[in-house]
């Protein structure tokens, strides 16, 4: 594992700068376990204070550093955005292998669902779930209903990979061989699979992030937990833009600036990892 | 390769394969028509202990289908109408559409197959000791260790270093994938390996060594053979016995030498004519016709709009599979064809 991430350090600039900007992004957002005060206290500080040297990137008109707040900000986002990978990564997963193994009246039925979803629009369904949902709604509940909605082109890419996969004549070896769907599926299609789950998922996380900034500056979230849209929605509250309170909003959004293209650039070069074969001729193997 | 031919077997007149009465067609129903190919129609033959088979015919004409009904790898819409396969492993009868538990248990351990494009059975994106691991390590009750330790010294006597174990399949030459395609065939000494055009792809060199390495493994452990190749000159080379398949049905079936020498079906006889020969420059003529059409097969028997001997019987009724010299022969003209 140090090795290959030695070895992509080394070869693979992309992967290099998206590393040390990932890597530093996420230094800053954990930075808020040892913050001085809580992130939900406000007028702690004398408000509108310009970046200076007590306060690195100045405070808001609500009376908080805007470099702590930011800190909170970024690991709520990111926690939300990589819960609803996961959970749609699983859902994709699961779907896709299992539609392309299996076929016939399998596929049918889960693509005829998979379909379905596709044509939904997001965000007026999101919408509706707030409205309905209302003061219950907690970040997971929406990050679960962001999943449902996130996993079903992903889902259509890995069935079309499976599909071609089950004719392969590794795949008619271990069935005469006897081993078992799971066992195929995991061991000799799941690294198969892996670039797609890997690219996805990293397409997936900048997705589901722009999501929720998306509903977050519209107020359609926990507007007392504070995220990168959240921030931008309490600016906008306060006419910070008209005020002249500058930083207040450039800062979360060059942060979120900056995570993007740090998992942007991930997302590009984290396919070598996977694939021996791109990896062994970029190291002029 | 006649080094190959002079090494003789240890043939045995124990049956370990009993096919009989055989029937595979292709059954499918598309918007109400149906349509049935007859793949496999009527076959019926026997394997001894220690026998290399070795199956041939044209493309189409059914090679394919009727070992993997052997081999019990079908697959709809290919299903057996009639007739049973019946493997005797260590005297325990087990018939293959008969038990599905027990030969499911028995696959890999007593019958591996080599399916066609073997080369690629390696997973192109593990290494290639998983692909033993997944197939063989579970047939055999070893430890982990054991297990290393055998596979090492199997591939030691197959030629190959076991370092080939931590590379990844396109790392490897052709040559080097195909000898461990039967590493992973012959790793738990089955007693009967299928093999379906095991050396097509290759070259003519690195066949050699391929079917050297065949034999050789396959009388060291004392296992039987049946292969399908239209490579009459791998047939040659490696074959105890050779069965001609015709049109989905087995036509003529007997010793190598004598399928060789005096073929008795005029099919074979010009299959066996078309080979070119060393210091002969004579052109070699073509069959004319093409082989039939197995969803709508000729009546009587199968070969007669392409037969010079065809009489008007030949038209009408199906010649049975009957002894004649040491083989078997479904003609009834067997015998009249000229030797080539």
């Amino acid at each position: 594992m140090f090795k290959i991430l030695r070895d992509l350090l080394r070869y693979n600039i992309e992967f290099t700068i998206g590393f040390i900007l990932t890597l530093a992004i996420f230094l800053f957002a954990l930075a808020h376990f040892w913050a001085p005060m809580p992130d939900s206290a406000i007028y702690l500080l004398p408000p509108d204070m310009p970046p200076s040297a007590e306060y690195w990137f100045g405070t808001t008109s609500r009376g908080q550093d805007v470099l702590w707040q930011m800190s909170s900000a970024i690991w709520n986002t990111m926690l939300f955005g990589l819960t609803v990978t996961i959970l749609s990564r699983l859902l994709a997963v699961a779907v896709g292998m299992i539609s392309g193994y299996l076929g016939g009246r399998w596929d049918q039925v889960l693509m005829t669902i998979n379909d379905t979803m596709i044509a939904l629009p997001n965000i007026p369904i999101l919408l509706l779930v707030y409205f309905v949902m209302r003061d219950s709604m907690s970040w997971p509940v929406l990050a679960a209903t962001a999943a449902l909605l996130g996993w079903n082109y992903d889902a259509r890419l890995i069935r079309s990979v499976t599909l071609s996969l089950r004719n392969r004549e590794f795949t008619r070896h271990a069935v005469f061989a006897g081993m078992s769907m799971r066992q195929i599926l995991v061991r000799q299609h799941l690294p198969y699979v892996m670039p797609v789950i890997f690219f996805t998922a990293m397409n997936n996380l900048i997705w589901a992030i722009g999501l929720e900034v998306t509903l977050s500056v519209l107020g359609f979230s926990d507007i007392n937990r504070p995220t990168i849209g959240g921030m931008i929605y309490w600016a906008n509250q306060h006419q910070a833009i008209i005020a002249g309170i500058w930083w207040w909003i450039a800062f979360p959004i060059a942060a979120i600036v900056l995570l993007f293209l740090g998992l942007f650039l991930l997302a590009i070069s984290v396919n070598e990892y996977i694939d021996p074969r791109s990896r062994l001729s970029r190291m002029g193997a | 390769m006649l080094d190959l031919i002079d090494t003789k077997n240890q043939v045995t007149t124990r049956p370990v394969l009993q096919v009989e009465g055989l029937k595979a067609y292709y059954q499918m129903n598309y918007f109400g028509v149906r349509r049935e190919v007859r793949a496999v129609d009527d076959v019926t033959l026997t394997i001894n202990r220690g026998e290399i088979y070795g199956i041939a015919g044209e493309s189409s004409s059914g090679k394919s289908s009727l070992i993997k009904t052997i081999a019990g790898a079908i697959t709809p819409p290919l299903r057996v109408v009639e007739g049973s396969v019946k493997f005797d492993f260590g005297g325990k009868m087990l018939d293959v559409y008969g038990e599905p538990a027990r030969m499911k248990k028995a696959r890999w351990q007593h019958l591996s197959y080599i399916m066609q494009g073997s080369m690629n059975v390696l997973n192109p994106v593990r290494k290639v000791k998983h692909a033993f691991h997944d197939f063989a390590f579970k047939h055999m009750n070893l430890s982990g260790a054991e297990f290393r330790q055998r596979l090492e010294s199997h591939l030691g006597r197959i030629g190959l270093d076991p370092r080939v174990l931590e590379a990844f399949p396109h790392q490897l030459s052709g040559g080097m994938r195909q000898r461990l395609t039967i590493a992973l065939a012959t790793v738990c000494e089955p007693e009967f390996i299928i093999a379906d055009e095991p050396t097509t792809a290759l070259d003519v060199l690195v066949q050699q060594d391929v079917l050297a390495l065949i034999k050789n493994v396959q009388q060291r452990m004392g296992s039987s053979i049946i292969f399908v190749t239209h490579d009459m000159t791998v047939h040659a080379a490696i074959a105890d016995r050779i069965g001609i398949v015709y049109a989905g049905r087995l036509v003529e079936e007997g010793p190598t030498v004598d399928v060789f020498h005096r073929p008795q079906h005029p099919y074979t006889a010009h299959l066996i004519a078309s080979l070119p020969r060393i210091g002969d420059t004579r052109k070699r003529q073509a069959l004319p016709g093409k082989p039939p059409n197995l969803a709508d097969p000729p009546s009587g028997c199968r070969f007669h709009p392409r037969c010079p001997l065809a009489v008007d019987k030949c038209k009408s009724e199906n010649p049975p599979l009957e002894g004649r010299g040491n083989g078997r022969v479904a003609c009834w003209r067997a015998g009249e064809v000229e030797a080539a």
